[in-house]
């Protein structure tokens, strides 16, 4: 018997990768996005052996140069590597979450903050969802204004209180997708309570929180996953934003939005390159992620 | 429709006092890093605690959130029992002073023991007394009294027992005195009576740079909103017409594209093509006092920035709406009358196309307050968003809140307009 399930359940997993190739396949959009999202998720997870330098060392004898057959992209104010910072950027974003003193977790910092969201807002929306009353509309009043504040300014108000590091980055971008994804949450959830097999899970006297969590939650993966990976873009895009702004990782870390806004003044001076590359960098990654989430949203409502 | 709207207004009041709340209690959770911002890195302890205490800072959070809110002259009233009142100076900087019986103003300072008067006449000529007999006895042989001293503070002195102080003075910086009292309270009108308080980065009060601020941001908005409307609910009607042709697919895709790229890298494009390639724009805003209208090529760069990022999103919601009422029986209705194909869109279809994005529209203010901040970083432009960014990197609270008070009013008024004009469009809801 357990053989058997785990047959069905390889077949069920091979089938929907299969169903995900399709749709990439039929896509162009999608196709597009999805290339140039592996672009720079396997420069970023192979950036070591990329380039010869690290993004820290600095060529004082050449900076603010065009692009060379040493340095491929040009080298910034302190004569670093372009490309090297570029792809150790890149890093940060997808692939590592460097925590102070020296610890690094997998998962991009973008990524965790996604993640810590989808926790915190998915329990909110189960909890306002599925208990309702008072406690849902306490919930709810409560994102609502969090809702009325404009993003911007709860990432100045955020940092302007804990300080910049990649940690409170990751703390500023869950903060601000938390409410999106528990109104999401809540409504999946006020429309999956109706359904038979939670009466039949209530008559059986299952508590409260498993029902949330074991019967409702998984049910509600499909809108989360699509919604999700937009966040992810979103995300990126908030870690430019808040790095530009200079409150995203700490100086000498390489860090896309920081590097614009060092990069910003020598323009005018005729020097672009280092500002362009980042500005580059952003823009493809989050058009690539949003052309994919548009392309498999599209197809797979096509034949619905 | 009446309730509906007087709902909305409470609402709207709960989440101010909600959102009031939480910046205040996040923006002032770490009073001790303000200090180090204003007197430099090398102050001592208690050069630190003086300057806490001075601002009001070691009160408790709820007393200081009321004083913020709604002032604490009332306060600082019964205490002293004289008038106070606000006076500005002709530089800029706002002074309160007790008003004495003959309608001059009053303020006070402590030299050794004697309680030294300063008056300041009507014609603005100010003369210095002892004023020895305003002190008031209190238990075990000590007097003290309660008056305005010349930083703006109601103060508590207490005659032989006075502490050390650091103190602003303007044009010479943190200085030494002694004479100071035991206890202040830094006087505010509070905000919703239109007195955020002083900046601490420039000691002037926050209501004066901010209101220019404020002018400067509405000019580039304005701007921005004037040129996106039109041109974008256009392009979203030219593509919703025909769904999944080529114009149709360049139009939505390029929209998309230029409203998910952030601001700062559409920012840095623009002023690569326009000031550094073709030479015809300045890169950066270099404006100082001067107001935006007066060098408007100025604006040029920061307000297409806008535009592009803006366009994007309209253009997505007008063109679903518009596919989505093309689609409706009523238009293959109007088709199949034999209706000519222009009337049947600019009668039919365009009206009823156009109520989802209005609406929709207004809530997208909040992205436009954060698109503005990140344009004025970009271009140097001295708007209230880049107010903002420098009072959040100084720490700068009483700017921060206060900006941050206008940012969040006008996102949530939009809404509220928003939410009228709905109820106005929809029947559903004007006749529930």
């Amino acid at each position: 018997m357990p053989d058997a399930i785990t047959t069905d359940s390889t077949a069920k997993k091979k089938g929907r990768l299969k169903e995900i190739l399709s749709i990439l396949l039929s896509s162009k959009t999608a196709m597009v996005g999805f290339v140039i999202v592996m672009f720079w998720v396997s420069v970023a997870v192979f950036a070591p052996y990329l380039t010869q330098y690290t993004p820290y060392e600095q060529d004082w004898k050449a900076p603010n140069q065009g692009p060379t057959a040493q340095h491929i992209l040009g080298t910034d104010e302190l004569g670093r590597d372009l490309w090297a910072r570029l792809i150790y950027g890149a890093r940060v974003v997808l692939v590592v979450l460097p925590v102070p003193e020296k610890i690094v977790l997998p998962g991009g910092t973008a990524v965790w903050g996604v993640v810590i969201a989808l926790v915190i807002g998915a329990s909110l929306g189960l909890i306002g969802g599925y208990k309702g009353g008072w406690i849902d509309e306490i919930v709810m009043r409560l994102l609502d204004a969090m809702m009325a504040i404009p993003v911007i300014l709860l990432y100045l108000i955020i940092v302007a209180a804990i300080g910049a590091s990649a940690i409170n980055v990751v703390i500023a971008i869950a903060i601000v997708g938390v409410p999106g994804i528990a109104r999401l949450v809540r409504s999946l959830t006020l429309d999956i309570k109706t359904r038979e097999y939670i009466r039949a899970a209530e008559t059986r006297g299952v508590s409260a929180w498993f029902i949330m969590f074991a019967d409702i939650l998984p049910n509600t993966r499909g809108p989360i996953i699509i919604d999700a990976m937009l966040r992810v873009g979103y995300a990126i895009f908030a870690m430019g934003t808040l790095g530009f702004l200079g409150l995203g990782m700490p100086p000498p870390s390489p860090d896309w939005g920081s590097m614009v806004a060092k990069g910003r003044t020598f323009i005018l001076m005729g020097s672009p390159w280092a500002a362009l590359w980042p500005s580059i960098a952003i823009a493809s990654l989050v058009v690539g992620l949003n052309l994919l989430a548009d392309g498999i949203r599209e197809e797979s409502s096509r034949y619905r | 429709m009446l309730v509906f709207i007087l709902r909305r207004f409470v609402l709207l009041f709960l989440t101010m006092v909600l959102v009031s709340i939480a910046v205040f209690v996040i923006a002032e959770s770490s009073p001790g890093n303000i200090a180090k911002n204003v007197l430099g890195a090398f102050i001592t302890p208690e050069q630190e605690a003086s300057f806490i205490i001075q601002n009001g800072l070691d009160k408790p959070m709820h007393k200081r959130y009321l004083y913020w809110v709604i002032g604490n002259d009332r306060i600082a009233l019964k205490k002293i029992g004289m008038p106070l009142k606000k006076i500005t100076t002709r530089k800029g900087f706002e002074e309160w002073w007790a008003v004495k019986k003959d309608g001059s103003l009053l303020r006070w300072k402590v030299e050794k023991n004697d309680l030294i008067a300063i008056n300041r006449l009507p014609d603005g000529t100010r003369k210095d007394y002892k004023d020895n007999d305003r002190w008031q006895t209190i238990g075990n042989g000590k007097k003290e009294f309660w008056g305005v001293d010349t930083q703006n503070h109601a103060v508590r002195w207490v005659k032989g027992d006075t502490e050390k102080v650091w103190a602003f003075v303007t044009g010479k910086g943190w200085m030494e005195s002694s004479g100071g009292p035991k206890e202040y309270i830094p006087l505010k009108k509070g905000i919703i009576r239109g007195d955020p308080g002083i900046s601490f980065r420039t000691g002037r009060p926050v209501s004066k740079s901010l209101f220019i601020r404020l002018r400067n941001s509405i000019v580039l908005a304005a701007s921005a909103f004037v040129i996106v409307m039109p041109l974008a609910l256009l392009l979203g009607m030219i593509a919703g017409l025909e769904e999944g042709s080529v114009k149709d697919r360049v139009l939505s895709i390029g929209g998309m594209m230029f409203s998910v790229v952030p601001e700062f890298a559409t920012g840095i494009f623009l002023t690569l093509i326009f000031s550094v390639w073709l030479d015809w724009l300045p890169g950066a805003a270099v404006l100082g006092a001067s107001a935006p209208w007066e060098k408007p090529v100025m604006l040029v760069l920061p307000v297409l920035t806008l535009t592009l990022i803006e366009l994007g999103y309209v253009l997505r919601i007008t063109r679903s709406s518009m596919v989505e009422v093309m689609k409706s029986p009523y238009i293959r209705t109007a088709f199949l009358k034999g209706l000519p194909y222009r009337q049947v869109i600019m009668k039919h279809a365009v009206r009823n196309a156009l109520i989802a994005p209005i609406t929709v529209i207004m809530l997208h203010v909040n992205w436009l307050l954060g698109g503005i901040v990140i344009v004025e970083v970009v271009f140097g432009y001295p708007g209230l968003g880049a107010y903002l960014l420098d009072s959040a990197l100084y720490k700068d609270f009483n700017a921060l809140e206060a900006g941050a008070m206008i940012m969040v009013t006008a996102a949530v008024g939009t809404q509220l307009i928003a939410d009228i004009i709905y109820t106005f469009l929809n029947p559903r809801i004007r006749y529930a």
